[in-house]
């Protein structure tokens, strides 16, 4: 598979909003957003993106992009050209399907996500995404113990739930003042485990980890 | 470009914002003093404060003030 390896800063756009890319990228090494500015310049992150995944694959049937993809850490980004992919989902039918089907989680973590922020407290919504974060890190490998990578701001912790960074700063103190969060230099720790379940309201179904059920 | 630290107290208990941000106009002070007012909506589902109060500073000095607070009647 042809694959054009290139490096990215922290903050970086990969593609904006109004583009027409001619690759996807895969990433191979740290975090990414997708995310969409209102008129008057209020962000909103729509998801977190971890290495494996292809953030950008609808653009290999929708040809202008719709929001934009930012690099949330350094990244190292594989990017492979749509015609390559598009060579490929013809000749093999399987690897379209895996593709199809990884659209349609993404279309499912977003009603998730809408959800997430449209009825839950601000408590439960912060919980909520650390956890689907921890979900989708164990598969890759990347959870030890307690303590996992979550590199977002106060300020991006607070465009992710759709509320201001001092709102933002304030549930973070709230949940660790309570014992079931805390956050540190672009990590967290889970202080209680069970508390953080009750909050974050979790059922891990809309992922789709496994393919069998 | 000034900056501004916007404390949360709710029902007299003060939640620091050490970070502050940085705003050139008096109008956008104003729009995030009261976006961030709607924390209280948290507060008031929890039933831990009844009055929460968005108190932003310039530096020391107080730069202005908004107050929510929640009546139930009936």
């Amino acid at each position: 598979m042809p694959v054009v390896v290139k490096h990215y800063q922290p903050g970086q756009a990969i593609v904006r909003d109004g583009d027409r890319p001619a690759e996807c990228c895969l990433i191979a090494k740290g975090f990414c957003v997708r995310s969409k500015t209102t008129s008057n310049g209020r962000r909103q992150i729509l998801s977190i993106h971890i290495p494996g995944e292809i953030p950008d694959l609808q653009s290999l049937h929708l040809n202008v992009l719709d929001h934009d993809l930012i690099t949330l850490t350094e990244c190292t980004l594989g990017f492979i050209s749509h015609v390559f992919l598009r060579e490929i989902t013809r000749r093999r039918p399987n690897v379209a399907e895996i593709f199809w089907r990884d659209t349609l989680i993404d279309a499912a973590m977003f009603r998730d996500w809408i959800v997430n922020v449209g009825q839950r407290p601000a408590p439960s919504r912060l919980a909520h995404i650390v956890v689907e974060l921890r979900e989708r890190l164990k598969v890759i490998g990347q959870v030890q113990g307690a303590r996992f990578e979550m590199p977002l701001t106060q300020e991006q912790i607070g465009e992710a739930m759709g509320i201001t960074p001092v709102h933002a700063n304030r549930i973070v103190k709230q949940l660790r003042d309570d014992n079931v969060l805390e956050f540190h230099r672009g990590s967290v720790r889970v202080i209680d485990e069970q508390k953080l379940l009750e909050l974050a309201d979790f059922d891990g179904l809309y992922l789709h980890q496994r393919p069998s059920l | 470009m000034p900056r501004f630290h916007f404390h949360i107290v709710e029902d007299g208990r003060v939640i620091t914002d050490e970070e502050g941000q940085e705003l050139t106009e008096r109008d956008a002070v104003r729009r995030e003093a009261v976006e961030t007012a709607a924390s209280a909506r948290d507060a008031f589902m929890r039933g831990s404060a009844s009055q929460v109060i968005v108190d932003v500073r310039k530096g020391d000095e107080l730069f202005l003030k908004v107050s929510i607070s929640l009546t139930v009647e009936g």
